[in-house]
């Protein structure tokens, strides 16, 4: 469900469903478990094309954040609609940093 | 106009995003795309509760969902049959579930997170629960259409 891209040290994945839900959320959790165990500490979570996350889905990016822990950080590009929305009314908004989208998002880790 | 749809399915995560496009389809011509939002949302974390803290997980038990399209509001019912939910989840504050410290990674919730998004997203929710049956009653209401 996702594909992988290494630009600057920064590895940008993107979710390949439209959906990250209650279902989805433990095959999420394990690639992205993978992805950081691998020694990426530096994450772009590329949301553009996902149009539904619920409280699971969200659960199981909060669980890779302290996967990554304090050294490491997690930004999300691309998130809108409902998916950002979601972001703002859990006030997960202030544990993600939230890019419009991927380039925006590498620039600023990069930086 | 009023007029009312039963759909069931499964005790199946697989399939809740089924029944969750089915209604927010049902409530297209009535609610804005937020609302839309907030009805798909609430939808599916209750039946996602229902399936993973009711039925913990197994399949082949029932779930219902009753919606009823009415001139000013929508009501949407999640009817299932497992044991009820314990009082100390109903009574905790939607508000305190994301009252969190956000500079504490040890306190950003990974989970029971989804009453308080329902409590959020939708105008009224009630909970009964009776001799044989839950029912998780959510209402939204339509906002009147500006000239």
């Amino acid at each position: 469900m996702l594909s992988t891209d290494l630009r600057d040290n920064i590895l940008v994945v993107r979710v390949e469903e439209k959906r990250i839900d209650a279902s989805k959320a433990p095959a999420f959790k394990d690639e992205m478990t993978r992805c950081i165990d691998s020694g990426q500490n530096q994450i772009v979570l590329d949301l553009s094309y996902v149009d539904f996350v619920d409280s699971s889905g969200l659960g199981a990016l909060v669980s890779c954040l302290k996967r990554l822990g304090p050294r490491g950080s997690l930004a999300v590009a691309g998130a809108t609609g409902a998916v950002s929305r979601l972001f703002t009314l859990t006030r997960m908004d202030r544990v993600f940093v939230l890019h419009p989208n991927v380039d925006a998002a590498v620039e600023q880790l990069s930086a | 106009m009023v007029s009312s749809i039963s759909l069931s399915i499964d005790s199946d995560l697989d399939k809740v995003s089924l029944l969750a496009r089915a209604v927010r389809a049902l409530c297209e011509d009535l609610l804005g795309p937020d609302d839309q939002d907030a009805v798909e949302l609430s939808l599916v974390e209750a039946i996602n509760n229902v399936i993973k803290h009711g039925y913990h997980g197994e399949r082949g038990k029932d779930v219902q969902v009753a919606v009823g399209l009415q001139a000013d509001q929508v009501v949407i019912e999640v009817i299932d049959h497992a044991p009820p939910m314990p009082a100390q989840v109903l009574d905790k504050a939607p508000e305190d579930t994301f009252a969190f410290d956000e500079a504490d990674l040890a306190d950003i919730p990974e989970g029971g997170m989804g009453l308080a998004l329902i409590r959020m997203n939708m105008d009224e929710v009630e909970y009964h629960s009776g001799d044989s049956e839950n029912r998780l009653r959510m209402v939204k209401r339509i906002a009147p259409r500006s000239q």
